[in-house]
């Protein structure tokens, strides 16, 4: 758990948060997008939302394992169950020989499909979802907002998911966006030639 | 040849796979067009350059060694370190990386940057307040990764998450404030009067290297 031991890495953000008591809003809105546990009778093969920092089991964010001083921590988590596609062919080859052994002709397409699907129902059986677990701060103070993963792609998902359930603007702390909230206008950041460019008309193709 | 294949033949045709001469029409792009393509894109996509900018500038302000910015009423201090990965858009070379304790700041990366390329990421040492943090930073996102803060002086478990929480919002913001003391000259007019001639002396490697303009 990153928050609470090893190298960090993070995502930063700036979020507004909602003008009322956080205890109330905060709670509420993780619990909208709460994470379920995969089922194993259902299709899906991939669960993804917010679980509590120290319990990923637990989603409960009562307030003493919500807030820590001005921060509110939690974690987004994503299980994925994956069927091994190589395994699922062998599987599916050695079904086809005994079939054709005992009915004396190749399974149809139709029946290979029907079969396919059983098998990939039953290895789902078998597989134990990979867990994957990100820590989430949210400094309700100053409105930055840091997500605690190296992986942009978990950065910008759980992004979306505070946007939506909290309503608010998430803006990546890159350095248009300090520029634009120093009022710096975007006319003043284009490309310096002599740094990064060779001649004025490879400007003129950058600026096109 | 049937009718059925002619038929064929015309709607290859009009897709662009085959040519007049019913041959496979040759429109593989040139494989230094599509990385010159996809260098251009990854300069411009959210506007990067600004963040490669501002690493190639705090490079030649950190040099010197002395404090940068002020945070907190505490002096801060920039060290490049370890490893650099320069890239550029115009050239035969998009990206060159370079690796070695004092790397950053040698000669064959300025001559790197004088060619074109621009800072792209980097390990940093950021020292405060008698605390020295080390990051790697990226400028399209300028997100903070494999940081390694300071020791933690609590020994409570909660003071403990408290602390580590407090030290990695100082690493971000002594990185927010060296940004925010470098875009107001990067909008203004001494960026290209004066401080862009004084880093391309310092890529030179000429006399004097700009020093006056450095300290200002």
């Amino acid at each position: 758990m990153p928050i609470l031991r090893g190298a960090v890495s993070l995502s930063r953000f700036l979020a507004e948060p909602p003008a009322r008591e956080p205890k109330t809003w905060l709670a509420k809105g993780l619990r909208v997008r709460a994470f379920e546990p995969l089922e194993a009778s259902s299709e899906e093969d991939r669960s993804a939302g917010f679980v509590e920092l120290e319990d990923h089991d637990a989603t409960e964010f009562s307030a003493g394992n919500l807030f820590y001083a001005e921060h509110a921590l939690f974690s987004w988590r994503v299980d994925q169950l994956k069927v091994s596609a190589s395994a699922l062919r062998a599987e599916l080859a050695k079904w086809a020989q005994a079939f054709e052994r005992d009915q004396g002709r190749p399974p149809s397409r139709v029946e290979k499909a029907d079969r396919r699907g059983i098998i990939q129902q039953m290895f789902r059986a078998r597989t134990t979802p990979r867990s994957k677990v990100v820590d989430v701060s949210w400094n309700l103070k100053t409105g930055h907002l840091e997500v605690w993963a190296g992986s942009r792609k978990s950065a910008e998902e759980i992004g979306e998911a505070v946007e939506k359930c909290f309503g608010v603007k998430l803006l990546p702390l890159t350095a248009v966006a300090v520029a634009g909230a120093l009022d710096i206008p975007d006319t003043a950041l284009v490309p310096t030639p002599e740094l990064s460019l060779g001649t004025q008309s490879e400007v003129r193709d950058v600026e096109a | 040849m049937s009718r059925r294949e002619r038929a064929a033949q015309e709607a290859a045709f009009l897709r662009g796979e085959v040519g007049v001469d019913g041959r496979p029409a040759d429109d593989a792009p040139d494989k230094a067009d599509v990385e010159a393509g996809k260098a251009r894109e990854q300069f411009l996509r959210g506007k990067t350059f600004v963040g490669r900018e501002f690493l190639t500038w705090l490079l030649w302000r950190s040099e010197a060694g002395e404090p940068l910015v002020e945070v907190d009423g505490k002096p801060a201090t920039v060290l490049f370190v370890d490893r650099i990965a320069l890239r550029g858009i115009a050239g035969e070379t998009t990206e060159v990386v370079a690796k070695g304790v004092a790397a950053p700041y040698s000669a064959l990366v300025r001559r790197a940057l004088d060619s074109g390329l621009l800072v792209h990421s980097a390990r940093l040492r950021l020292t405060h307040d008698e605390k020295s943090y080390e990051l790697s930073v990226d400028a399209e996102f300028l997100d903070i990764k494999s940081a390694r803060l300071p020791e933690l002086l609590s020994e409570e478990e909660d003071d403990r998450l408290t602390e580590r929480l407090a030290l990695a919002e100082q690493a971000s913001a002594l990185l927010d404030a060296l940004l925010r003391s470098f875009l107001p000259l990067r909008a203004g007019k001494r960026w290209s009067k004066e401080a862009v001639p004084a880093m391309k002396a310092w890529m030179r490697g000429e006399a004097g290297e700009g020093r006056q303009a450095r300290a200002g």
